[in-house]
């Protein structure tokens, strides 16, 4: 039943990856509110990434209160309305960036000069940090 | 709660006469992690496992296995009796068979699993009354990998697991180390499978000529490693570059790779400053990382070009 | 388990060797048993082919099987790659080699018992007369004795490495040793056959063994025998491998 999919080279923790696409999957719907995540073993074994990526990224979820962990039962899904206003914050976000990269594909950029691109710019120090 | 390391050793060091094997080795396995060990081959990896084991006595430097002395051969026997081991060359006496090695296997530990072994045996298709010197190598690999697999220890040790095996076996390996892991056993492995360790690793050790290079979370090193790549308008010299974090500089004229291990935002303003006309940053693999770290033949490589 | 794998491991050996022994004592046995005695001890005839037929051939296939029994242990594992799971195992290097000594000792034992066995069995069948005490005498004389070719075997494979180099080492030595005993003058003590065969206490009317034994001689290879084994075990303890 999953549909997630991690990429070791993906310049990011896995955990975050993972968190990622479950916040992504709740806010396309296709994780609902009481939706039951698979257990810990279980996920592990079929990414086949360590436990500890799983347990990570539930924790951190739970903390931000995407999931609600029920002792002995797993990981269930608890869409409230803070999360639904980050969402949409997101989808907003989203939008956004999708028209810069529709602007520069018309400027005749490719999608992996945009994606190295992007990348620069998020490594880069923030522009507050580098007025200083 | 912390749990203490399954592995921990202390200038841990081994010489075969002048030539050193392993080098003053401070290395931390912590518990609950899976925890990935690359090298070359005779990096010194299997003298290091060897020495954890007591199959080798350091030449200097001590170190500690599941919180038992290395050295004290009745500490250490008593380790074992919590540790699973599968030797790089898979070793299995050739006149027993199947059933034979696994029924020895077993009386061995008290922590094996019946049903696991009958489950393993069944789905890796090995014949129970087959001698091992007439099983095919991947077989006796398979083999090999079981009696370790069927158990429930502390602490996991494979060198080179996957040597020999197919794609398929090495993913049902993969997933079953990811299950003994969710046990709560401690595994640490070899492998020159860097996409495998790069997969399922919390941890990663690189070892060079007896030297640790690099010990870090696959999580620290997603985050902060990077490539970037710069276009200069001229000629830059790579002293410039050679910042806090630049674990390696690729220069020719005009253009600049530069592999940093933490400070990707400092060479970007540095490349800024020297008004770079392209500047691209890329995230790491394992595998660049690793050819960076170890000296030899890659770098060798590198400098010709 | 170790036993077990042990067993396993020499049993070939231990059969090949066990059908050499049995051959003289069966061959000579069963032909003087065509011809039943009466009163076994009076009758020197009887005797001599109770010692000869069975004591006396059986001394040079049981020397070459004690060495041969005595070979192997964990340097051969390592030149064979299997002394990592060994020596992996939750078990002391001690143990290791205590039990392939001891399954080891317990063949040669069992080889120098199994004419014997086979010859009461053989008298049983064809009702000729069997003296235990006199087959036990032979046992301790062959065992006692001659257990130093067996330790010095399993010395020799702690110490030298490579599959079989042990074992071209170790027969070299019984040939040299057996050399230097007979053509060097004050090397004679190491020639150990006329400790294994009795010959000297033996009573020549009867060619029985009457009364004293060889109790020092016996007591000097045994204590010889303990030495190796033990040099052995501490050579192995302190190895890499």
């Amino acid at each position: 039943m999953t549909f997630f999919k991690l990429k070791p080279i993906a310049g990011q923790p896995l955990y975050i990856q993972l968190m990622q696409q479950i916040r992504h999957a709740t806010e396309t719907g296709a994780l609902r509110d009481g939706d039951q995540l698979p257990g810990i073993r279980t996920l592990a074994e079929e990414l086949v990434v360590s436990p500890n990526t799983i347990i990570k990224a539930y924790s951190e979820l739970e903390h931000e209160g995407l999931l609600e962990m029920r002792q002995g039962a797993g990981a269930f899904v608890c869409v409230t309305r803070r999360t639904r206003l980050i969402a949409e914050r997101i989808q907003l976000a989203q939008e956004r960036i999708r028209d810069v990269i529709e602007e520069v594909r018309v400027a005749g950029l490719e999608d992996d000069e945009i994606q190295r691109a992007f990348e620069a710019e998020l490594a880069a120090p923030r522009k507050a940090a580098r007025r200083r | 709660m912390i749990a203490a390391p399954a592995i921990q050793t202390s200038s841990l060091s081994k010489y075969y006469g002048r030539t050193s094997a392993v080098q003053n080795l401070d290395l931390v396995v912590e518990a609950n992690r899976i925890t990935g060990f690359l090298g070359r081959n005779g990096a010194g990896k299997s003298t290091t496992i060897k020495m954890l084991l007591g199959l080798i006595r350091p030449t200097g430097g001590d170190g500690t296995i599941l919180g038992r002395q290395i050295t004290n051969p009745e500490l250490n026997r008593q380790a074992r009796a919590h540790i699973a081991y599968v030797a790089e060359d898979k070793p299995l006496y050739r006149y027993l068979t199947v059933a034979q090695t696994v029924r020895f296997a077993a009386a061995f530990y008290r922590d094996w699993r019946c049903d696991v072994a009958g489950k393993l045996l069944r789905e890796y298709e090995l014949p129970l009354n087959r001698r091992v010197k007439a099983l095919s190598k991947g077989m006796r690999t398979k083999l090999a990998l079981l009696l370790a697999l069927a158990r429930k220890p502390e602490l996991l040790i494979l060198d080179e697991p996957t040597e020999g095996l197919d794609p398929v076996m090495i993913e049902h390996l993969m997933q079953t180390i990811v299950a003994r892991a969710a046990e709560g056993t401690a595994v640490f492995f070899s492998s020159h499978q860097i996409a495998e360790v790069e997969r399922v690793a919390d941890q990663v050790c690189i070892l060079d000529r007896g030297c640790l290079v690099l010990d870090r979370s696959l999580d620290s090193l997603r985050e902060s490693f990077r490539r970037v790549d710069m276009v200069f308008p001229v000629d830059v010299v790579e002293r410039e570059f050679q910042l806090p974090g630049v674990e390696r500089i690729r220069a020719n004229r005009r253009q600049m790779s530069v592999l940093t291990s933490a400070n990707a935002e400092g060479v970007i303003e540095r490349a800024r400053a020297f008004n770079a006309v392209s500047l691209e940053v890329a995230p790491v693999g394992l595998r660049d990382v690793f050819l960076a770290m170890v000296n030899g033949l890659e770098s060798a490589i590198g400098k010709e070009n | 388990m170790l036993c077990y794998r042990a067993w396993v491991e020499t049993r070939w050996r231990f059969l090949i060797c066990l059908t050499v022994m049995l051959l003289p004592s069966v061959l000579y046995f069963h032909e003087l048993g065509i011809f039943p005695m009466q009163h076994w001890t009076s009758d020197p005839h009887y005797a001599y082919g109770l010692l000869f037929g069975t004591h006396l051939p059986s001394i040079g296939i049981w020397t070459f099987a004690a060495v041969f029994l005595g070979l192997g242990g964990l340097l051969r594992e390592r030149a064979v790659g299997t002394s990592t799971l060994t020596l992996t195992l939750p078990v002391s290097r001690a143990h290791v080699v205590g039990t392939r000594v001891g399954v080891g000792a317990s063949e040669t034992v069992a080889l120098a018992l199994a004419p014997w066995i086979v010859n009461s069995s053989i008298s049983l069948f064809e009702r000729t007369p069997f003296s235990r005490a006199q087959a036990g005498w032979c046992v301790l004389l062959l065992v006692g004795g001659g257990l130093v070719y067996f330790a010095c075997a399993v010395l020799v494979s702690s110490v030298v490495e490579g599959e079989y180099t042990a074992a071209a080492l170790m027969f070299a030595l019984v040939y040299g040793i057996g050399y230097l005993a007979d053509h060097v003058s004050g090397f004679s003590a190491l020639n150990l056959y006329p400790l294994m065969s009795g010959t000297r206490y033996l009573d020549r009317n009867t060619n029985l063994f009457p009364g004293p034994m060889p109790w020092l001689g016996i007591l000097a290879s045994s204590s010889a025998s303990a030495l190796m084994l033990l040099a052995a075990v501490t050579i192995t303890r302190r190895r890499d491998f």
